[in-house]
């Protein structure tokens, strides 16, 4: 009886030695440069630390501090709230349309998808590029058409319609990510549920919004997760057209942060700006796991 | 009633299209840029029938800018990056999925949290230490500081992938008088093949595509090509022709290996939550 009982474990124990050994040297490595310089942020942002120094020294609550007091602090997360809040919305919407218009076509459903796909591989780098190009005042093409349109501006030289634009580039971007994850969810929503709703004599509206939306729901939250987290991971669109401009407009939290470590070199500050951001996205990640699980259960 | 459904159908290829177009115009009005001369690629509305010209890419490969340095620079930190990384992530990843780990829990939400860490938070911590240990401007410093989203993402992948392959699989090749490891190697790693490629295939597409690391931890000899971009954009004036030229050399691979990967790529982006 007791030999019974054990044995499962032992054989337990003894599955887990191998994997145990083969998960150890990841563990490590990323323990080595994740851990540590998470520890050593929290580190530097109670001392007084300048780029230049050797020995920064002991600051207190300094930094944490003039952090909370600047405004600029402030109205970055602000831009950041905005920035994010405006192109996720816009990309779910659109996603999501998109994904349905897909989804009801009888062919080249596949072609057309994968080719829609394509802005996913460009580098952030990249579409900033591309889309200072489109809006270049003298040679971009879509300044072209706006101003063919009517509009004499300068996209990236007004506040509101700079971040429209990096909004955009955004969009651009990403929103096809939000159409093949949601497309991904509507082919499995079964047949019947369907077939009892056509019974019943709903129109399509009525079929995508009482049965076809609320079954893809998780596969909604999963899109906005993924994108939530990576529009706070990137910062690339905006250092190559508007450097933060104009006018401090599209200067997000992650700009902020380059800002005062490299250029204003006041790294306590910025290790404190830092820790606020991943506060955010750890939260994040933390949904995502019970997103995740829910499902799983 | 036929009518209307066609007519239907109709109405959404248009918007299909419509899409597309939005989707697609930008890049291909790149390609085509980096293929004009500098006096028609500022024609307006853009000419899409032109007479190819290669001025663009024979002043980025032969001009002053260095350009195959910024290349080769690029290919060896991505190609090194996603070895080490799959290595890893690899067998950490089949570690993950089998293994019955105390506070297994916490471990993948430490390895979400991490690859999902905005990338300036990341970049102030390694830069002061790899000062401290002479690692800015080495290809080094920015293996490693790829692997801090790389790593992440391939064990996050792998596990994912390896939990569909049935443990009866390695079970039978074990009852068979194989070691763990052995079976692991033998019989699963070849069945999940093609998520390894799929993962593979992105973690050199995250290095490659990678900006704002670059920028801060590389110096003149170890720049890569997307430093080149904004080098091509900053400097007095904007050289267009090469800076399209440029973004054309850096998406074409991505777009090659992603379509070749594409069933794989949605799951990889979404982190493996769409199956």
């Amino acid at each position: 009886m007791e030999q019974a009982a054990s044995r499962p474990l032992a054989r337990k124990a003894k599955r887990n030695r191998t994997e145990f050994w083969m998960l150890l040297p990841s563990v490590v490595v990323l323990a080595a440069i994740t851990i540590f310089p998470f520890f050593f942020m929290i580190y530097a942002s109670f001392m007084d630390y300048r780029l230049d120094m050797d020995h920064p020294r002991f600051a207190g609550i300094d930094n944490w501090k003039n952090t909370f007091t600047d405004e600029t602090f402030w109205q970055s997360w602000g831009r950041t709230i905005v920035y994010a809040g405006g192109g996720l919305i816009i990309q779910l919407l659109l996603g999501t349309g998109i994904a349905l218009l897909l989804y009801f076509i009888p062919k080249f459903r596949n072609l057309l998808s994968t080719l829609f796909m394509l802005p996913v591989f460009v580098a952030p780098i990249v579409t900033g590029l591309l889309w200072r190009f489109l809006l270049d005042p003298t040679y971009g093409f879509y300044h072209w058409i706006v101003q063919r349109l009517g509009f004499d501006v300068q996209i990236l030289g007004d506040p509101t319609l700079a971040m429209i634009a990096v909004i955009f580039m955004d969009v651009w971007e990403w929103t096809p990510l939000v159409t093949l994850i949601v497309l991904a969810g509507l082919q499995t929503v079964p047949e019947e549920p369907l077939e009892a709703a056509d019974v019943d004599g709903a129109n399509a509206w009525q079929k995508i919004f009482y049965v076809m939306l609320p079954m893809i729901r998780r596969m909604i939250v999963v899109a906005l997760l993924v994108r939530s987290m990576d529009i706070l991971r990137y910062v690339d669109t905006i250092v190559i057209t508007t450097e933060g401009g104009p006018a401090d407009a599209t200067k997000t939290i992650g700009y902020y942060l380059m800002q005062v470590a490299f250029r204003f070199q006041d790294i306590g500050s910025a290790a404190a700006v830092g820790l606020t951001m991943l506060i955010v996205s750890t939260l994040m990640g933390r949904f995502f796991i019970k997103v995740l699980k829910a499902e799983e259960a | 009633m036929r009518i209307r459904k066609n007519l239907a159908y109709a109405a959404i290829y248009a918007l299909i299209l419509l899409c597309l177009i939005w989707a697609l115009s930008p890049i291909l009005l790149m390609v085509s840029s980096s293929f004009k001369t500098q006096v028609n690629m500022f024609e307006m509305p853009p000419k899409l029938f032109f007479a190819p010209s290669f001025e663009s890419y024979e002043e980025m490969f032969f001009g002053r800018g260095d350009f195959p340095k910024f290349l080769r620079n690029s290919l060896v930190v991505s190609i090194l990056t996603t070895a080490v990384c799959l290595l890893l992530g690899v067998m950490g990843g089949f570690g993950l999925a089998r293994g019955n780990f105390r506070r297994e829990k916490d471990i993948s939400f430490w390895i979400i949290s991490t690859r999902m860490a905005p990338i300036p938070a990341v970049i102030l911590p390694l830069y002061l230490i790899f000062s401290k240990l002479g690692l800015i401007g080495t290809t080094t410093g920015l293996i490693l500081a790829y692997t801090t989203f790389n790593l992440p993402f391939a064990l996050w992948m792998m596990a994912t992938f390896f939990k569909d392959v049935p443990a009866d699989l390695e079970e039978a090749a074990m009852i068979d008088g194989c070691s763990k490891f052995r079976a692991f190697w033998r019989v699963v790693v070849p069945t999940a093949a093609p998520g390894i490629i799929a993962t593979a295939v992105l973690c050199l597409m995250f290095s490659w595509n990678d900006y704002l690391f670059a920028s801060i931890f590389t110096n003149r000899s170890t720049q890569t090509i997307p430093i080149a971009v904004s080098l091509l954009v900053s400097q007095s004036g904007i050289k267009w022709g090469q800076a399209m030229a440029t973004g054309t050399v850096i998406i074409t691979p991505m777009l090659i290996c992603g379509l070749l990967v594409r069933k794989y790529m949605v799951r990889g982006l979404s982190m493996g939550a769409v199956k």
